[in-house]
């Protein structure tokens, strides 16, 4: 009796002072410690990569280059910008962007006023260097020191180019593109048409529209209605697809008509997956990252030889439907 | 000797112990995390004060450009200290996790410092233009950092996302924690609490059980207690108490025993006085009568009766005078002579006695007339019934310590019965008594005497004889103490 009082008292003991010791341990154990305060300063170019188009694919791919890019130069890098194309956020990002003082801006190319400004006389004040990706904007109005990205004016023509091939040598055309008229666009439409003028049976329908939904369906329908027997469709903004397949999808099969587009629109790839779509040029975001970053660390370094005005040039390739699958 | 007071001195000692190293670990973690507090507020203290001071800055600007006067350059020069100093204060915030923004923010301050300044330059190079241009930028750059700022914190928060949440977590365990203790401390002063009342209270119960044994009279049990303080003590004390009240106790009723015998023997010697005194009527007269007898006697030429005369009266002289005090053995064995001298005058032929005795314990003390008693016994029983007569042997021999006295004879022998009375010392009916004192009566007196019961042994056969011993011992056992 006794002896089992004593056994029972000394597991109770040994119980609480198991959990007493365990819970103290927790209470009072430090690992809690505050980061570690970054003593040394900021000795790293800071790059700031900015689009108007957040996580879509196509500039996903372009941030995932440019950051692999910058791990492996040892620069930071951050990528910043405006969701759906929202070009007065963008443009805030920009400015935030020159007034940090950043060491360098890679920045999707515009066709505007508050653009220029910014990159023209702003960048210039604070001697920060800036390169357009994917999309161009003229150097004589942006300054910009480099572009790198596709050749838009060569995709226009490969475009024209699988077009006949698919379509023949006869038909209506329609292209799509925006009012603002961007400067990767014009020279889409400038590739296409030096290809096609020279088919006068293939009639080209310019349609120019504001980016809004809203307008996109408005331009599509009334297009449908002007042009009823319209034989192709390019999307040479690519944000465009998705709504103009839809709208053509609304009144009639999609399958008869040959449609065209790029592929940094969100849209793109996966209609073209589903066969809407007859071909899409591919473009290579990941190359123009890399580039990008690589370009103006260097020049940064002081390594490099004067930028090349033109531009660099990356890879482009018609993908058709069954690649895309 | 002081334990007790020691055990409770260490009692509450331990359980100060306990309570210094509970006060002191909370204190220390209280201490501890209100450091953590203070630290994680003055991060996000420092980075609002940067908005605060760039927007009062802005402000202030703008106040010297609708009215430059001097109140207002002082007023404006106080903002920028104070966003000097509030660029200064989150220099510290830098961490790994921030080093972009944190970089960026201070280029903006920077900037913004710089447009303020060629704004004001303007202004007062009457540019009114240029200045109010850099003025809308200088608020456009305000606002960033006021964006900036909330991206800092929202960094912060993600950065300390984890500590935050431990901080809770840890509040939460103490909650445990104290729970835990409580229950700890409590089951270990219970515990303690139990040991220390049982070190004090078993002792003083047991103490307590042996006062009751001893209030019951029971002397013998030893009082036992194991323990190391002052109740032992006591108890020990206790114990010696009772062993001398046990050793008085024991004395007193040996006392009190010595006195009950001696006043029996007293009674005995009384009860003797009386009965010789009631059977012989006026001694002295009878003494004297004796002597002039025996000289008659002696004077007509009856020398024998004029002997036993002598004999008689010797015998009655020494009945008189001898019973109360104790005798040598030799005065005891000539009185058996001049007894046995007159009875031989009876019996004349028919009455052979045999004597043996060891001459060098003659001086053992025996009480008076107890031999003769007992040889009177024999000659009634053997001498008295037989026609031819009978043999009487009287013995003193020595066996060790003791002096045995044999008296042997070869009668009728007596029935155990009557042997059993007389050990048990009745005093049954005495058969012809010439001094009045029976068997049964000197055995008493002996064991009296003697202070022993052994000092008697009879051995008899019906028709055979008897053989009584005596055994005196050479030494009397209390000596002095009568």
């Amino acid at each position: 009796m006794r002896k089992t009082g004593i056994v029972l008292l000394s597991f109770l003991g040994v119980v609480l002072f198991y959990f007493t010791f365990q819970s103290a341990e927790k209470v009072f154990r430090s690992d809690w410690e505050m980061p570690e305060h970054a003593i040394e300063p900021v000795n790293q170019h800071r790059l700031i990569l900015i689009t108007k188009n957040l996580d879509t694919p196509f500039w996903n791919q372009v941030a995932q280059g440019a950051r692999e890019q910058a791990q492996k130069e040892g620069v930071s890098l951050e990528v910043w910008g405006s969701y759906g194309n929202n070009q007065e956020d963008f443009l805030e990002k920009i400015e935030v962007a020159i007034y940090s003082k950043v060491d360098g801006i890679i920045v999707q190319g515009m066709n505007s006023q508050a653009f220029n400004e910014l990159t023209k006389i702003k960048a210039s004040f604070y001697n920060i260097p800036i390169i357009t990706i994917a999309n161009d904007a003229p150097i004589e109005e942006s300054l910009r020191r480099t572009y790198v990205g596709s050749d838009q004016y060569l995709a226009g023509q490969m475009i024209a180019k699988q077009l006949l091939a698919d379509m023949g040598s006869a038909g209506k055309v329609v292209l799509m593109s925006d009012s603002q008229q961007e400067h990767y666009q014009k020279q889409r439409l400038r590739g296409i048409s030096d290809i096609l003028k020279d088919y006068p049976d293939v009639q080209l329908v310019n349609a120019e529209t504001l980016d809004s939904r809203e307008q996109i369906i408005a331009t599509t329908q009334d297009i449908l209605n002007r042009v009823p027997d319209a034989d192709a469709f390019v999307a040479v903004n690519a944000d465009f697809t998705g709504v103009m397949v839809q709208e053509i999808g609304k009144r009639f099969q999609v399958e008869p008509f040959y449609i065209y587009s790029f592929d940094d629109g969100s849209d793109s790839l996966p209609l073209l997956e589903q066969g809407k779509l007859d071909g899409v040029i591919g473009q290579s975001p990941e190359m123009m990252g890399t580039v990008s970053v690589e370009l103006i660390t260097k020049w940064l370094r002081d390594e490099s030889v004067p930028f090349d005005k033109e531009g660099v040039l990356t890879d482009i390739r018609m993908l058709k439907e069954k690649e895309a699958r | 000797m002081n334990r007790i007071q020691k055990k409770i001195w260490s009692l509450t000692l331990v359980v100060l112990f306990i309570m210094a190293i509970i006060w002191t670990a909370l204190t220390y973690y209280n201490q501890k995390t209100q450091d953590q507090y203070n630290a994680i507020l003055q991060r996000y203290l420092s980075l609002n004060e940067v908005t605060v001071a760039s927007q009062a800055l802005i402000t202030d600007l703008n106040d010297y450009l609708l009215q430059p006067s001097e109140a207002n350059l002082n007023q404006l020069n106080a903002s920028k200290a104070d966003v000097q100093n509030a660029k200064g204060d989150i220099l510290i915030l830098k961490n790994e996790d921030n080093e972009f923004v944190m970089a960026n923010y201070m280029n903006l301050i920077d900037s913004l410092m710089e447009t303020t300044e060629r704004s004001f330059m303007y202004q007062n190079q009457q540019e009114t233009e240029a200045s109010a241009n850099e003025f809308s930028e200088a608020t456009r750059i305000s606002n960033y950092i006021s964006e900036t700022t909330l991206t800092l914190i929202d960094t912060e928060l993600k950065t300390y996302e984890r500590l935050y949440r431990q901080i809770i977590e840890q509040s939460n365990e103490l909650k445990n924690l104290g729970i835990w203790l409580l229950l700890l401390i409590t089951f270990l002063l219970l515990l303690m609490s139990y040991w220390f009342s049982k070190s004090i209270t078993k002792p003083v119960e047991k103490l307590t059980q042996s006062a009751n044994e001893l209030a019951k009279g029971r002397f013998d049990l030893p009082i036992k207690v194991q323990s190391n303080d002052e109740i032992s003590f006591l108890a020990e004390t206790f114990d010696r108490m009772r062993v001398n009240i046990n050793n008085l106790f024991l004395e007193i009723q040996e006392k009190a025993q010595l006195e009950h015998e001696l006043q029996q023997n007293k009674l005995l010697l009384k009860e003797s006085q009386l009965q010789s005194l009631q059977n012989q009527i006026n001694p002295h007269f009878l003494f004297n009568t004796l002597n002039i007898m025996s000289k008659k006697a002696y004077l007509e030429g009856a020398e024998e009766t004029s002997d036993l005369l002598v004999s008689v009266a010797g015998l009655l002289r020494y009945n008189l005078k001898r019973l109360d005090k104790p005798v040598t053995l030799h005065e005891e064995v000539i009185v058996l002579k001049q007894y046995m001298e007159i009875q031989k005058a009876r019996f004349t032929e028919r009455l052979h006695l045999h004597m043996e005795i060891e001459e060098s314990f003659l001086g053992v003390q025996i009480p008076g007339l107890t031999l003769q008693p007992i040889i009177e016994n024999a000659v009634i029983h053997t001498i008295e019934p037989a026609e031819d007569g009978g043999n009487i042997w009287f013995r003193i021999l020595d066996s060790g310590d003791i002096v045995t006295i044999e008296i042997e004879d070869d009668g009728q022998g007596m029935a155990k019965e009557k042997i059993q009375q007389i050990l048990r010392g009745d005093s049954g009916q005495t058969e012809g008594q010439s001094t009045g004192i029976g068997f049964s009566n000197v055995v008493k007196r002996l064991r009296l005497f003697y202070g022993q019961e052994d000092v008697i042994e009879i051995q008899s056969v019906i028709g055979q004889g008897t053989n009584v011993r005596l055994k005196i011992p050479k030494k009397r056992r209390n000596d002095g103490n009568d």
